[in-house]
Formats: structure tokens, sequence, C-alpha cells
């Protein structure tokens, strides 16, 4: 082969490179024009938001961000929401990736059947659940704490969790395991050191997806909470309804902006393990 | 551990192992029925019998009159034909865009973490706030898309005043929130693959679409089910975009099976016919559930 | 796979302890108006759309008088307030001392006993000075149910006309007034549609209100229907508006989607007040208390007082219209501190509370004094006037929401029909007789 016909076909394997580039990011931004619009709507006065023609820019307030902010009690609410979620992402995911990982390895007799029924579980419409849940909380003396709302997150995360991790695992070699069975290890400790961090990407993926799912449920954290533990959601909603005086789209789009932000970040953050996937681990391992 | 006392009996050895099997599965399985059996069995006893209101418990059996009433009515009857219309023209779209998408992003590049997380926001984006957004955008009045249209000649176009137009900007609203989540898991599956592999069809001279069916597709046959079968159980269940975009409307038109039984329960508090149209939701989530398993395993098996 | 047993175990263990929790209820107690070293709290579930206003607000307001009262005020979204309250109500110890009703809500709350009978158990602790025949019968009304008082008007509001003065003068129409017919407005309203700068495109149009399927679109043609002469059900609870009149009523409503903006179908509470305050629209139909951010607030409107006139609906055979929409304070009857948040709700429904919310919040009163005071500010005079027009005529055509058990539900099957016939005009009949079927069956239950 001459190098000349080397360096075109790296030529063309750039060319390709570089269209999947440009289009990934074109469609990234067709994705986030509604969001830029809601982030323009956030700084504009109220006059300003339903004008025909539409307008891009205004004249630029700070309103909706400083004096409904606190109105809203947006902070605590904040708080509230980061605590759950991440308490229902964690703990969903620390037992739906074990669940999974029985399910798609482990054999156990009766196990598929157990996996379908929990999947089946997610077909119940959450209207039905809520109430019962609420009727349980107020007998057990735990509406309105987080604790109650991090484990009815978990009734719909685990299936999810549980699912996506067990496909995650499907596609990895079983020789992984077994040799490390061979030389003694416990099944426990096999699954925590060596298929733990070879499905990085999946882990994180799934824990990203489970994190946003609690971040913005708004059902149970309406019926089961009234104020120490309720959430950002709760609160969007309510600004949302209509009050006596129209409805408020510049501090609902500005709550909205805020709100995306640390998840955004979160994802930034736990991004360098998506690259960190079997395509290393398996080689060093 | 292999001791210098007498061999475990059998009979202990697979006992240890099946606790260790269960130490896996039990946890989850536990969790979940003590928080799931009491709710799901009030809701099927709730769906026999009518709802004292003062105390939210059951009173008198009716038999299967709450079940009578649901399947005479034509709302409910219409909502779950609009839940299907829907689901036909979403899932598969939002499939094949998410794993498109996935497959575009599945390239060494700098910024490619970045333009991942920023991909995640129009599902972070609450559901009230979305479908608020895309109202403002979508109106006929002081929209921007009909205003951009316009210069092209185009419209104005009632997106969610006409019956048809209406279920699809629902339709597009939902692909918009929701391809990002079959993009993060499909990023993550195809990160999985080995990469030699599609180095070495590219070095091979293999066209791209040769790579993608007999390369690429069998080894995330189990990743696309799982992913499928995921975003179906949620789809199945939306009705926070149709509530806050068109409130089922117009007519009935995007009245899906969830926003129905949801105003059924929340604001008519027919809570009890509002559990049987639930029950029936759920066995027939359960059927169709069931029969995509299958079909999943049959792929998987065949790759 | 769980054993069956075991599902049904679990259940009758949380059932028991449901019934035991039923059961174990507290003796009744009055709680007092709390003490320097030992204030009483009261907690109330309100709307969103209010609550933290009157947290920061009323509640500082009310200590002036009662320090020793602790109020905590939590909001709900309106769309679950109803099912919200419902559940709380029925705890053996509710969290929630006051619970605000919306106008159809009390028959619902009321008949599960939850609610207190304010005439009667709360007469010990009310002042000699509060006077019950100083309210506005129609406001009033929406707290009662079999004739029995159980919620106080605390947020009046009545689904009037609004109207742009400037937009009428270009057209050439004269001005409405509340003698204005709905022939008159309905002949008067393609002379409202107009090309304002000669593109060839229209630009304002007659009228923006309710058009889409939400509980509250049917209010529209059932104030036309009430102005007519029509009561929605007859003295048997039938339905009573499967007739000509009803469909004329309806019929009206669905003509004026043509004279209003493009996507006016899909319009709720929101898109038409803005609307109006872009000046996109001559007429709105919409809720009184939209007015300051109408006409007075520059953030939030292009408008000012001089071009915003605001008054009764438009008259029919009867009467001119409005549609009653009122906030009623109820307590909770098992709550151990009723005679505090009696004291709460008195005082915000007194002469004294209502002027003092009037003006500095602007929340419309049910009094027939505070109306026919001089409000602080000037622009809530022709609001009072047209208040006090609307209330009479709401008394007169009993224009609000069934008062029945299962409002809601009733209003909501009209809402389903009536968003048929918005999307096929030619089946107004057929959508009201469907209604009215529906309707029987839910009310024969």
């Amino acid at each position: 082969m001459s190098t000349s016909t080397l360096t075109l076909r790296k030529r063309k394997i750039d060319a390709g490179r570089w269209f999947r580039i440009i289009a990934g990011v074109a469609i990234c931004l067709g994705f986030l024009l509604p969001v830029l619009w809601m982030i323009s709507t956030s700084f504009k006065l109220p006059t300003d938001i339903f004008t025909t023609p539409p307008k891009i820019f205004s004249t630029f307030t700070m309103d909706n961000y400083t004096s409904y902010m606190q109105q809203a009690d947006i902070g605590r609410r904040m708080l509230n929401t980061v605590i759950v979620a991440i308490g229902a992402g964690v703990l969903s995911l620390t037992l739906g990736t074990m669940a999974g990982y029985a399910l798609s390895r482990l054999n156990i007799k009766g196990g598929a059947t157990i996996g379908v029924l929990i999947l089946a579980s997610r077909g119940v419409p959450p209207i039905a659940l809520a109430v019962p849940m609420f009727l349980v909380a107020r007998n057990l003396g735990i509406t309105d704490m987080h604790i109650t709302l991090i484990l009815a997150y978990c009734t719909f995360l685990i299936p999810y969790v549980m699912w996506l991790m067990r496909s995650f695992f499907a596609a990895l070699p079983k020789e992984l395991e077994e040799s490390a069975m061979l030389d003694g290890a416990s099944r426990l400790a096999t699954f925590f050191r060596i298929i733990v961090p070879i499905s990085m990407p999946g882990i994180v993926s799934t824990l990203i997806f489970s994190i946003i799912l609690a971040w913005e449920e708004l059902l149970f954290a309406l019926i089961l909470t009234n104020r120490n533990a309720a959430t950002i959601p709760v609160a969007i909603a309510g600004m949302a309804a209509d009050t006596e005086n129209g409805a408020m789209w510049g501090a609902l789009t500005a709550v909205g902006t805020l709100t995306v932000i640390p998840v955004v970040i979160f994802a930034l953050m736990v991004q360098k393990h998506l690259i960190n996937g079997l395509a290393e681990g398996a080689t060093k391992g | 551990m292999k001791g210098g006392y007498s061999q475990p009996s059998r009979a202990r050895l697979k006992a240890n192992d099946l606790f260790s099997k269960w130490t896996f599965l039990g946890p989850t399985t536990l969790l979940l029925l003590a928080l799931l059996a009491y709710p799901i069995f009030y809701t099927i006893q709730i769906s026999f019998s009518e709802l004292n209101l003062a105390t939210f418990a059951p009173k008198g059996w009716v038999g299967w009159d709450n079940y009578k009433d649901a399947i005479t009515d034509p709302g409910f009857l219409n909502s779950l034909k609009v839940t299907g219309i829907y689901l036909v023209l979403a899932l598969p779209l939002q499939m094949v865009l998410g794993f498109g998408i996935a497959y575009l992003l599945n390239v060494e590049w700098k910024w490619r973490g970045l333009v991942r997380a920023l991909f995640l926001i129009p599902m972070v984006v609450a559901p009230v706030v979305a479908g608020g957004v895309w109202k403002m955008l979508l109106d006929p009045l002081w929209g921007i898309v009909n205003y951009v249209l316009g210069f092209a000649g185009i419209g104005p176009l009632n997106w969610l005043g006409d019956p048809n137009l209406a279920m699809i900007s629902i339709v597009l609203i939902d692909t918009w929130r929701w391809t990002p989540f079959i993009v993060l898991i499909a990023s993550a599956a195809m990160l999985a693959l080995p990469k030699d592999v599609f180095e070495a069809a590219a070095v091979d001279g293999a066209r791209w679409w040769h790579t993608l069916i007999h390369v690429s597709l069998p080894m995330l046959a189990s990743a696309i089910g799982a992913v499928f079968v995921v975003r179906w159980l949620g789809a199945v269940k939306m009705f926070d975009i149709a509530l806050a975009a068109t409130r089922g409307g117009p007519g009935q038109s995007t009245n899906v099976v969830n926003l129905y039984i949801y105003e059924e329960a929340f604001r008519s508090l027919k809570f009890a016919e509002s559990s049987a149209m639930a029950v029936i939701v759920l066995v027939l989530t359960m059927i169709m559930t069931m029969i995509f398993l299958r079909t999943t395993k049959k792929l998987e098996d065949r790759f | 796979m769980p054993s069956r047993r075991a599902i049904l175990g679990a259940g009758v263990l949380a059932a028991a302890m449901l019934a035991t929790a039923a059961c174990s209820g507290p003796a009744k107690e009055s709680g007092g108006v709390g003490t320097v070293e030992k204030p009483v709290e009261i907690r109330i579930l309100a709307n969103d759309g209010y609550a933290k206003q009157w947290q920061e607000q009323m509640v500082p307001e009310f200590n002036k008088k009662f320090p020793n009262i602790k109020v905590t005020i939590d909001g709900v979204p309106y769309g679950d307030q109803l099912a919200k309250t419902m559940l709380e109500l029925t705890a053996a110890d509710p969290t929630y001392d006051i619970v605000m009703a919306d106008d159809p809500w009390i028959p619902q709350m009321a008949s599960t006993g939850a609610l207190l009978d304010l005439k009667k158990d709360a007469a010990d602790w009310t002042d000699a000075g509060y006077d019950w025949n100083d309210f506005n019968a129609a406001p009033l009304a929406a707290g009662e149910w079999e004739g029995v008082q159980y919620g106080v008007p605390l947020r009046s509001n009545m689904l009037m006309m609004f109207y742009n003065k400037s937009l009428y003068k270009d057209a050439g129409v004269p001005e409405p007034t509340p003698g204005l017919t709905w022939d008159d407005y309905m002949s008067q309203a393609p002379k409202l549609v107009r090309d304002t700068n000669g593109d060839g495109k229209d630009d304002t149009w007659a009228v923006g209100t309710y058009f889409t399927r939400d509980p509250l679109t049917p209010t529209v043609w059932q104030t036309i229907f009430n102005a007519n002469g029509g009561e929605l059900l007859d003295g048997d609870n039938k339905p009573a508006f499967n007739n000509a009149t009803g469909v004329a009523a309806l019929q009206t409503h669905v003509e004026m989607l043509k004279y209003a903006p493009p996507g006016a179908s899909t319009w709720q509470f929101t898109e038409p007040l803005e609307a109006f305050r872009q000046g996109k629209t001559a007429t709105m139909f919409n809720w009184g208390s939209v007015y300051k951010g109408t006409a007075i607030d520059p953030k939030t409107t292009t408008l000012t007082a001089d071009q915003v006139g605001i008054q009764v609906m438009p008259a029919g055979t009867k009467s001119s219209g409005a549609h009653r929409g009122i906030w009623s304070g109820a307590i909770a009857s098992r709550s151990q501190n009723t005679e505090a948040a009696w004291k709460l709700i008195e005082w915000l429904s007194s002469s004294e509370g209502e002027v003092w919310q009037s003006n500095t919040l602007g929340v419309f009163p049910a009094r027939t004094s505070t109306l026919d005071s001089t409000p602080e500010h000037e622009w809530l005079s022709p609001v009072f006037a047209a208040l006090k027009d609307a209330y009479a005529d709401a008394e007169t055509g009993k224009m609000w929401r069934p008062r029945l058990t299962n409002s809601d539900e009733v209003q909501r099957i009209l809402a389903d029909e009536t968003a048929v016939a918005m999307a096929n005009p030619n089946d107004t009949a057929k959508a009201l007789d469907d209604a009215a079927a529906e309707i029987d069956k839910a009310l024969s239950k």
C-alpha cells in the first residue's frame, strides 16, 4: 500500500469525522433553540413577552430573577430537590444496578419473572399510586419528609435502572467474572472490583437519567409534601398556574432556567467517566 | 476460600451460592414489594368499590360496575386510541433520532462532553415550562415559529389548534424532550463497544452503512431493546406535556389516557372509576411490555 | 413471584392502620387565640397564586391585631388543589386549620363533614360587630351549602367584560355600556376586526376569551345562557340547557371565534389577557382581578387606565351578566385551633380587613360597605362600580357553577362538549344533548 493512498484514506476518514461533528453540533443547537427562547424570555419584562411580531431581545431586566425568586422560596426548595434527587438517584442506582446484574448474569430461579414483574409494575398510572402512598405515609407520620419522597421515587427509578443496567451487563464478555471467580474472589467483590469499573459509562448515564427524572417529578412531590420537603417542580407548577393577575411567564422561565443549571453542571462533572469505558478498561484488565 | 478443614458439603455450597445471588436481587425485590404492594392492592380494591371521600376508604363492593363504566365511556376509549396514535408516531421517531445522533456524536473530539451535556437540557426543563415555552413558540399570533415560516410564505399554521396538527405538535415536543434520553443511553452503549471493530472496518474501507448493519446494530441489540422498553413505559404515562400545551384538545384529539385518568381522579374526584381505568391501563401495558420483551429477547438471541 | 398472600397481608395491615387512625380522632377543642407564653399556630392551605402574597403582607397585618396567632400558609397549584385539600381534610388530625375553597368546591368539601358550620360553631367567638348581612348575597352564597355557611368570601372575583376604548374609537363603534346586548355586540364584532397598518392582513380583532378545553370555558356561554333566563339544572337537578336558549348561547360563544385572533381556539386564561394587554383585541371576557395588570401596571401592559373600560358582560333578554368566582375561607372541623382559625377569617372578611386588603393588595371585596367606600386608589372606583352590577346580576341570574357535590365533574363534562362544539360549529345542539345525557348519568348515581 503506498503512502499516498493511506493519506487519502486518512483524509477521507477525517472528512467523515468533521461531517459528523458539524452535524452533531447543528442538531444539538436545534434542540437548544426552545431553551434559548426560554432563557431570553426570562430576561424580558412581562409586557414584552407576548408581542407581535415576537421580540428576541427587549428591555433587559433581572426582575424575574430577583423579585420572584424570594417570593417563591426557591432556595430551600432547590436544596430539597437536590437532596431528594441525589438520594433517590443513588439509592435506586445501587439497588437497580445490582438487580440488573442479577438478571443478566446470575441465572436465579424465578429471577426473570421477578424482573419482568418489577418492570411491568411501571404500567400503573402514577396517579393511582400517589393517593394510597399518601394514606400510608400519613398513617406512619412520614408525610412531608425527604425520605418519603426518596422512597416513592425509587418505585419508578429502580425498574428503569435495573433494565438499562441489565442491557449494559449483557454486552460484557463473560470471561471477566469467570477469571475473577476462579481467583477465589466473592461475587460481591467481583462485581464491585471488576464489573462496576468497566461499566462506568452505563452507570453514569443511568445515574444522570435517574437524577433528572427525580429532579422534575411533580405528582408525588405535590401529594406527599407540604412545606419542609417541597421541591422545585411543585413551585414551578404553582407559578405556571394562573394567578389572579395573569400568568407569570417571566418568573416561570427564570425558575426553569435556574433548575437546568445544576443538572448541566453535574452532567459535565461526571462526563469524564463516560470515556473510561470498556474500551480501555478491558484491555488493561 | 479453601480451608484445610473438611470440605463444605455440596448443599451448603449451594446454599451459599444461592444466598450470594440473592444479595443482588433480594433488596430490590423486598423494597419494591414493601412500597408497591399496598398501593396496588388499594387501587384494585377501590376499582371494585365505591370510594368514601370522607375517609378515602372503600365503601360497598360494586363488582365490575366501575369497569363497565370505563369500557363504555367514550372519553376513555378515545383516550386509549389517542395514546396509541401518539405512541406509534413518537416512539419510532425518537428511537431512530436518538441512536442516529448518538452515532454522530460518537467521535473523538475535545468538546464532545460539552455537547453531550448540553443535549440533556430539554429533558431537564420542567414539563410545565417546556409546554408553555413551546406554546409561545408555536402560537399563530406571537409565536416565532409562524413568524419565521411567514418569511417562506407558509402559514400562519394553527399548530396547537388544529386537531391533526396538535397531535403532531405534541409528538414534536415529546420528541424534543425525550430524544436526549435515548442519546444519553445510546452513547454509553456505543462507548462500551470495542473501538477496534470500527477502526478495522474503516481501514478496510467498509461503507459506513455496512458497518452499521453488520457490526454496530447487532452489538447494540440489547441496549436498543432496553432503551425502547424504558422509553415505552415512560411514554405510556405521558400527560404533563399534553396538559401544559393543549389541555387534551382541540376537542379530544390529544387527550392521552393518563391525562384522562388524571382528570377523572384529581379534577372530578372519581377515584373509584379512575382506579378501574388505571387497572385496565396496567393490564394493557403489561401485555404490551411482555410482547416487547419477547421480541427483544428474540433479537438478542439472533445476533 | 411475590405470593398473593404477601400482597394481601401487606394490604390488610395497611388497611388496619387506616382504620385505627380514622377512629382515634382527638376530642374537639377550640384552642383559644393564644397568649404570649403559649402562642397558637394555624396553617392555611391556599392557592399558589396568592399564598406568598398573603404570607408576606396579610399575616403581618393580622398579627398586629392577634400577635399570638402564628400563621403559616402553604400554596398548591390550582389544578391539584381540590384533590390535595380533600386528602388533607380527611385526616383525623388535619395538618391544615383553614382551607381555601374555589367557587364550586364548598359542596364537595362540606359533604365529607370536614368543615365547620361557621354561623353555629363559631358563633360564640364572633365579634358582635361582625355583620353577616353586609355581604353581597352572591359572594356569600359561594360559601353556603344546604343552608349551612361553611365559608366566607376572602377573595372575590367576577367574569366581566373589558374593552379597549382606543380600538372602539378607531373602528368608529360606540363604546359599550352596561345596557349593551349580545345582539348588538355580535353585530358590532365584524367592524372591530381590522387591518390598521394597511398591509392587507388583519392585525386587531374584536374579542378574546376562553375557547379551549378548560373547565372555565363553558362559563362564558353559561353566562350568556343565564342572562337569557336559562338555568343549567332544573329544580330536580335535571339538565335544562339542551334547548333553544342553550344552543343559542353556545352558538354565540362559538361564533366569537370568528372575530378572535388566529389561534384563539387554544386560548384559556392567559392568552386573551396578553392579547388584550398588547392592544390586539377590542374586548375581552375575563376575570375582573386582572384589571390592575391590564390598565395600570406598565410592566405588564401597554395600555393605560384611560384606554381600558370594565363593565358587566352584555345583556340577554333578562339581564346583563357576570360569572361568579369566589375564593372562600373554610375551617377544618377536626382542627384543634378552630377559634384562632376563625379569628383570621373573621378579621380578613370584616369591614376593616376588606378595606385593608382591597387597598393594599387590590383584592376585590364582598361587602356592600366596602364597595360603597372610597378606595385609596383612584383606579379601583370604576372597578367597584362594575363589581356592584356584577354581584347583582350574578344573584338574579344564578350565574355560577352548579352547587353540587360533583360540581367539578359536571363542569368538566360541559368543558369537553364545549370543546367538541368549538371544533365542529355545526354540532352545537348535539354537543349539548351529549353533555346533558352525560350529566344526567353522573347526577343519577
